[in-house]
């Protein structure tokens, strides 16, 4: 910063005036402030700098209190931004979760391959192994009504559907 | 005047909110300004209300000085005030333009109130127009160099300069008379 001290007032003026002019300017400056100086104006009263410190205080004073709300404030919103996000991913894991164990109980009740089996019977070994059986035992029966198989035809019939229901029952079993 | 280290430590300590350092800056400029403010309104009960608040801002505002010259900063603030207050004291001169009379006696009462004595500068300053006043106040009360006004006035360092010499020049002779 440039003070009055540093300042040639001299060089200033002879910027805009003669030499002379400028000199008769500077001297025109000085003698109106050494008027000024001589002078002073009245200082300002001791209660007026004490009123003046007190309000200071106040302005202070009500600065800290907003200060210290608006970190209260901070702090609360920090907190609340915490807690949020904490639900939101424990709501997420537990979404997630949820789906996991329900694969896993959907696959436990029936394979992926027979759900998406076009033919059931076809795709799944056990339920082809019984139906072939059902068919077998089946033809069997009718055979025999028919007297083909000759013999001891109505004892072979009752063993026969006695066999037909256990392979039902074992089939219904799963 | 204190030294420029120890004004920026004051400026730091304010700005930590510390009153002690705020003691210090009234210690340092409440006489100044006041001498500012009284010899443009040239009345004590103003002046006081002028200083007050002009320290009230500083409190509020010292957060926005950013560096530089810090009496440049100050006296800015102050010159503001002083056209705030002249501002409203035109608002209430049109309000009461009905009563012309009566306000101009109030004017003159006003000038020479509280009892006090008027120096005879202060008379003199009266008959010197509005803008060449404040310019020889913020000369002499801020200490700011010729530049730094030019800058604070938004006027050409020229003008300043033409302005300050035909004020004081005037100023002079009303009284040398």
């Amino acid at each position: 910063m440039a003070t009055q001290d540093q300042e040639n007032l001299h060089e200033l003026f002879e910027r805009f005036l003669d030499p002379e002019q400028a000199a008769r300017a500077v001297q025109d400056v000085r003698r109106a402030e050494q008027i000024l100086r001589d002078n002073p104006a009245p200082e300002p009263d001791k209660s007026l700098i004490t009123n003046i410190e007190a309000e200071i205080a106040q302005v202070l004073q009500r600065h800290k209190r907003a200060s210290a709300f608006a970190g209260i404030v901070c702090r609360v919103a920090a907190v609340a931004a915490v807690v949020v996000v904490a639900t939101a991913m424990s709501l997420m894991f537990l979404e997630k979760g949820e789906h996991e164990r329900a694969e896993v109980t959907t696959a436990s009740m029936m394979p992926r391959a027979i759900w998406e089996s076009q033919d059931i019977v076809a795709d799944d070994a056990d339920l082809a192994v019984l139906t072939a059986e059902i068919e077998q035992v089946e033809e069997e029966a009718l055979s025999l009504e028919l007297g083909q198989n000759g013999g001891n035809g109505e004892k072979s019939v009752v063993e026969l559907e006695i066999e037909l229901i256990a392979i039902e029952t074992d089939f219904w079993k799963g | 005047m204190p030294r420029s280290d120890d004004l920026a430590e004051i400026i730091i300590g304010c700005k930590k909110g510390d009153a002690a350092c705020f003691t210090r800056l009234l210690d340092i400029y409440a006489s100044r300004c006041y001498g500012y403010f009284y010899r443009l309104t040239g009345n004590k009960t103003v002046s006081d209300d002028l200083l007050s608040e002009l320290f009230v801002k500083l409190t509020e505002k010292i957060g926005s000085y950013k560096g530089g010259s810090f009496e440049s900063w100050l006296f800015r603030i102050a010159s503001n005030i002083f056209h705030d207050y002249l501002r409203s004291k035109h608002r209430r001169q049109k309000l009461l333009e009905a009563q012309k009379t009566q306000l101009d006696t109030e004017t003159v009462e006003q000038k020479f109130s509280d009892g006090e004595m008027i120096d005879r500068l202060q008379v003199r300053l009266q008959r010197l127009d509005a803008d060449a006043r404040q310019l020889i106040m913020l000369r002499f009360y801020s200490d700011l160099s010729f530049k730094e006004i030019a800058r604070m006035r938004r006027e050409p360092i020229g003008t300043a300069l033409s302005k300050l010499h035909r004020g004081l020049k005037k100023l002079r002779e009303l009284m040398e008379t």
